[in-house]
């Protein structure tokens, strides 16, 4: 299927683009290239917006009634947006999450559990927002009138106590409706302004169809489309939740193939549309993927979401979801447009390694293979699960500092397997830790920032009266709660340096060693290379690769030793999320090498310049090596030269190492960079003259003009160094 | 001197179909003067320096066993004549300033290298590529390797530029799925100029290799002012053309890489003179093979 757009839409595709374009630079302009995450498709707003919460606690705005009542009236008076070149209205320019003061409320204090997490460097998840995944088909199927209805039903009928935040739900239904009509209203005032026939019809059917999804259930492809892009805008604007989207193709289909069948659309408007729905947030999705009996997920519109990214060419995280069935035409669309367009998407997840996975936690496949793409490195099954995914995470290399020193501390006789002692001791305890924090988390989160609109949008919530947060009053089915490991090569190639070194070649004596260290090899820089030159984590069948291996076991066994004490699910991943520079810095020197204060390792990956030559096959092995196996991923970040791609055959090459790396190794996702060194390199230098050059940093791409410094040297490290 | 090997890389795309991985044997009997892997030449190991990876430490000094290395005016003066390679500076070399290039390897240890990426090399219909250098002239190091191949039913190929006798095509042929034949002039004389030595011998093997029983890329480097001329291309054709087995003629362009490896190796980069390639060159020539019935691919 080759799609030729037609000139009417190629040249709002192209508009859509260039405004992206000019945001982004007046986004650099007013704030510098600072951007450390993903810039969520924020729209730089010209005029003054004031907004006065109403604080209900002496730190900001806490618990579902306040929160809900706030959120309404920041919807009500949020700035209406409409781009005269998209067909879906409405702009995020304001969060209520930024005016509700402090995020955790203090009421529940937890200053002691912060103390002794914080000695392992442990990302607690307290108070971290969404990262779970709502279902869209709810919306579809009751529309926000009968999702009031559902919240009136249960209201009446559930403990008059809960009322308060059933209130709380109202208010955000009525406030997101309210932000509709004020677009269906800006819309008919567009049409009724507009001389030109064919943009006088453009808004005339935007208004028509914002009035009605604003009650209703959608009866289009147009109309579905603008309630998906309603819902991410609206909960971008609470707590930037909507980047969590799942099965576009699937849940998006029945209406494309009604209107289809109807006569009522072309494929070039159904590529249009997604295109207007892709600017809007850079948010997380998945076309392809098996059903229970194997068979492939994928459909024509899994094609043509496909198409609309490569239209764009905007930071997007569109992935495809990769197992034996999947239809090969997808895989090499998806192959030949990542080389083309060199801009990281789309990326691709596995079926084999994630399901397989899920099911060790006792779960039936028939479930596993509902949790799809949602975030940087996460799935999640939309509407039931709630997982705090890429929120909690443990910096193994600060539980090796811990480790070490605490056995030098108790002993004149260090070695490389006390030291090994040691750090088990020390993960499990911070993993004891982390699980302590994602209670607490689950009991009074509910009071701090409850994830109301996302509430609507899942199964449990309305009906049981609590806060999908609310683990202790099992408001959602499934608590799922994900704990990443972050540094894992440091710490595996600084064993193997201590081992093979200190031990076994007597390089460099403990005493020296620990010296050198403490002074962050000043003066030693022909010791920390020898360290550094010892075989490493990725360089394939090294001492640093069984560490590597025997670190996840460990990690694995801690958080998988059974429930928690309150009977929750743990589902251990590596992953670092842009955390690799904080982590860094409050970490000291590493006997692999590392300079105190320096990056961590990049989630699973090994350090930059793990082989003199690097190879993709030996950065696949070496990570599907690490797998945590219980459905959490554990990615695969891959930078490779544009030449690959060019030669001919190159892409069906590509398409084998994916369907290797995922069918037969069970990888879980693979993030890409196509990228060439020079351009890299130049383009670090001079940002302003690459504004269009997008990278995928790490489980999220942006302009890399737009990353600061720090962000953007990390990714050159790892083109000009990796694999 | 056998088992001598250079490099082993995972993830090879352009030696023969599929993921492969390549193992690079040293020692070449041809000196090409466009060889971009100077490395691989010498039988025997050699010294790669890179100075400005040099951090000073004097680790190098104190071991070398032949004084090659001393302070001359407070700077690090290597004597490439007194070395023999024996790698005792490279192996204290963290910073990687000194590295040697090519060491002995058992076939196991190869192997397991070879073994790791087994599920690339099924998906892809890749397999193991022993190139060089010349492996040819390391045979029976390259049989024991090919043998062990075969063992675990691994796709192989080797990449060779024929200049051996003929009996020791015959030995390795039962156990080579692809021959990587390089062809590189038809002129004799030029062939003599350019690469230190006849073709007769070269073209003799080829011409009894495909006789039907083995498959063979012909590979032939494109280098300005040597071989991109018609004429040239036209009678490779005319060679290549009644043969049977000639799966596939592939068309390399010639590249400015390998600068740095001349300089580390103290040696002249003789390349400077050759001009840059012609896309369109290239092309027209890809049309001689294909019209001469060959199946034709231009890098």
């Amino acid at each position: 299927m080759v799609l030729l757009m037609n000139e009417y839409y190629s040249a709002k595709i192209e508009a859509i683009r260039n405004l992206k374009l000019k945001q982004t630079e007046e986004k650099i302009r007013r704030n510098g290239r600072t951007l450390n995450g993903d810039d969520k498709g924020l729209i730089p707003y010209e005029g003054t917006f004031t907004f006065k919460p109403e604080y209900n606690h002496p730190k900001g705005i806490m618990g579902p009634e306040a929160c809900g009542r706030n959120y309404r009236r920041l919807l009500e008076s949020h700035p209406v947006y409409i781009d005269p070149s998209n067909a879906l209205p409405g702009g995020w320019m304001f969060s209520f999450s930024s005016y509700k003061g402090a995020l955790w409320n203090d009421n529940y204090s937890y200053d002691k559990l912060a103390e002794e997490q914080k000695v392992y460097d442990i990302i607690s998840g307290i108070g971290a927002c969404h990262h779970f995944m709502a279902d869209m088909k709810i919306g579809f199927q009751l529309g926000l009138g009968g999702i009031l209805n559902k919240i009136h039903h249960y209201r009446d009928i559930n403990d008059p106590a809960r009322r308060p935040f059933y209130n709380a739900l109202e208010d955000c239904v009525l406030g997101i409706q309210n932000i509709i009509l004020r677009h269906a209203d800006e819309a008919e005032r567009l049409a009724e302004n507009e001389s030109d026939p064919d943009q006088k019809l453009f808004y005339s059917r935007m208004a028509d169809s914002c009035r009605w999804i604003a009650s209703n259930p959608p009866r289009s492809f147009y109309e579905a489309i603008m309630f998906t892009s309603w819902f991410i805008l609206t909960l971008d604007m609470y707590n930037g939740a909507g980047a969590a989207v799942g099965e576009i193709d699937q849940f998006l289909y029945p209406y494309y193939e009604k209107d289809k069948s109807l006569g009522l659309i072309t494929d070039d408007e159904v590529v249009y549309l997604a295109v207007c729905l892709f600017v809007k947030d850079n948010f997380y999705s998945q076309i392809g993927g098996c059903r229970i009996d194997g068979s492939d997920k994928t459909n024509e519109l899994s094609f043509l979401i496909l198409e609309a990214t490569h239209q764009l060419k905007i930071p997007t995280s569109l992935c495809v979801r990769v197992h034996e069935q999947l239809n090969p035409e997808l895989l090499y669309r998806a192959v030949k447009y990542m080389f083309e367009d060199k801009n990281g998407t789309p990326s691709f997840i596995g079926d084999k390694g994630l399901n397989e996975g899920f099911v060790r936690n006792g779960y039936p496949m028939e479930l596993a293979v509902t949790r799809a793409r949602a975030g940087c490195h996460w799935v999640n099954i939309p509407g039931r699960e709630y997982t705090l995914n890429d929120c909690v995470k443990i910096n193994f290399v600060k539980v090796f500092e811990v480790a070490l020193h605490d056995m030098l501390e108790n002993t004149n006789e260090p070695s490389a397997d006390l030291l090994w002692d040691y750090f088990k001791r020390h993960l499990a305890r911070a993993v004891d830790l982390t699980i302590e924090g994602i209670e607490f988390h689950l009991k009074y989160m509910e009071e701090s920032f409850p994830e109301l609109p996302m509430d609507l949008f899942c199964y449990g919530p309305i009906e049981k009266g609590y806060d999908a947060t609310n683990g202790f009053k099992r408001a959602m089915e499934y608590y799922n709660m994900c704990i990443d490991g972050s540094g894992l090569a440091v710490v595996a190639d600084s064993f193997a340096a201590i081992r093979q070194r200190v031990e076994e070649q007597g390089l460099i004596s403990w005493q020296k060693l620990i010296e050198v260290l403490e002074n962050d090899f000043e003066g030693s820089e022909d010791n920390r290379l020898m360290l550094r030159s010892n075989p490493r984590y990725g360089s394939g069948g090294s001492l640093a690769d069984e560490y590597a291996v025997e670190i996840v076991r460990h990690f694995v066994f801690c958080c998988k030793k059974g429930p928690t004490p309150s009977g929750f699910v743990i589902i251990p991943g590596l992953f670092s999320w842009s955390n690799t520079i904080g982590m860094g810095k409050v970490c000291k020197a590493t006997p692999d090498g590392r300079h105190t204060g320096a990056p961590i390792s990049h989630g699973a990956n090994p350090t930059p310049g793990f082989r003199e030559a690097g190879a993709l096959t030996a950065l696949a092995n070496a990570v599907a090596s690490v797998q945590c196996g219980y459905g959490n991923t554990v990615p695969v970040q891959i930078e490779v030269d544009p030449k690959l791609g060019a030669d001919e055959g190159g892409i069906e090459i590509f398409m084998e190492f994916i369907k290797t790396y995922f069918n037969t190794m069970k990888g879980t996702l693979m993030n890409l960079n196509i990228i060439n060194k020079d351009t890299i390199l130049a383009a670090h230098e001079n940002p302003e003259d690459f504004p269009d050059l997008i990278v995928r940093v790490t489980g999220f791409s942006a302009y890399f003009a737009a990353l600061s410094r720090d962000f953007r040297q990390l990714v050159v490290d790892r083109i000009i160094e990796g694999a | 001197m056998d088992n001598l090997i250079f490099d082993i890389q995972q993830f090879s795309v352009h030696d023969g179909p599929g993921i492969r991985t390549t193992v690079f044997f040293k020692g070449c009997n041809l000196r090409c003067a466009w060889c971009h892997n100077p490395e691989s030449i010498s039988p025997d190991p050699v010294l790669q320096l890179y100075p400005h990876k040099c951090i000073h430490c004097g680790k190098c000094i104190e071991v070398c066993p032949h004084n090659c290395n001393i302070i001359v005016d407070g700077e690090l003066s290597y004597r490439r004549e007194l070395c023999d390679g024996c790698g005792e500076c490279a192996r204290v070399c963290y910073a990687q300033s000194r590295q040697i290039a090519g060491r002995r390897w058992d076939a196991d240890e190869i192997m397991k290298i070879v073994e790791r990426d087994l599920h690339f090399y099924k998906s892809s219909g890749g397999g193991v590529t022993f190139s060089g250098g010349e492996p040819m002239l390391q045979h029976e190091f390259l049989l024991s390797l090919l043998e062990k191949c075969k063992e675990i039913g691994l796709h192989t190929a080797v990449d060779t530029a024929g200049n051996v006798l003929f009996e020791r095509f015959e030995q390795v042929r039962p156990l080579v799925d692809l021959f990587l034949y390089d062809l590189k002039v038809m002129d004799d004389e030029v062939h003599k100029r350019f690469t230190g030595v006849s073709n007769r011998l070269i073209i003799e093997n080829l011409k009894r290799l495909a006789d039907g029983r083995s498959d063979i890329y012909i590979r032939i480097p494109v280098i300005p002012g040597v071989n991109d001329n018609m004429d040239n291309m036209r009678k490779s054709a005319d060679l290549l053309s009644p043969l049977s087995g000639i799966k596939l003629v592939e068309l390399l362009p010639f590249h400015f890489l390998g600068e740095a490896k001349y300089k580390s190796l103290g040696m002249e980069y003789p390349i400077r003179e050759f001009g840059p390639l012609s896309k369109v060159k290239t092309a027209q020539f890809a049309v001689v093979f294909s019209e001469a019935g060959l199946k034709v691919k231009a890098h």
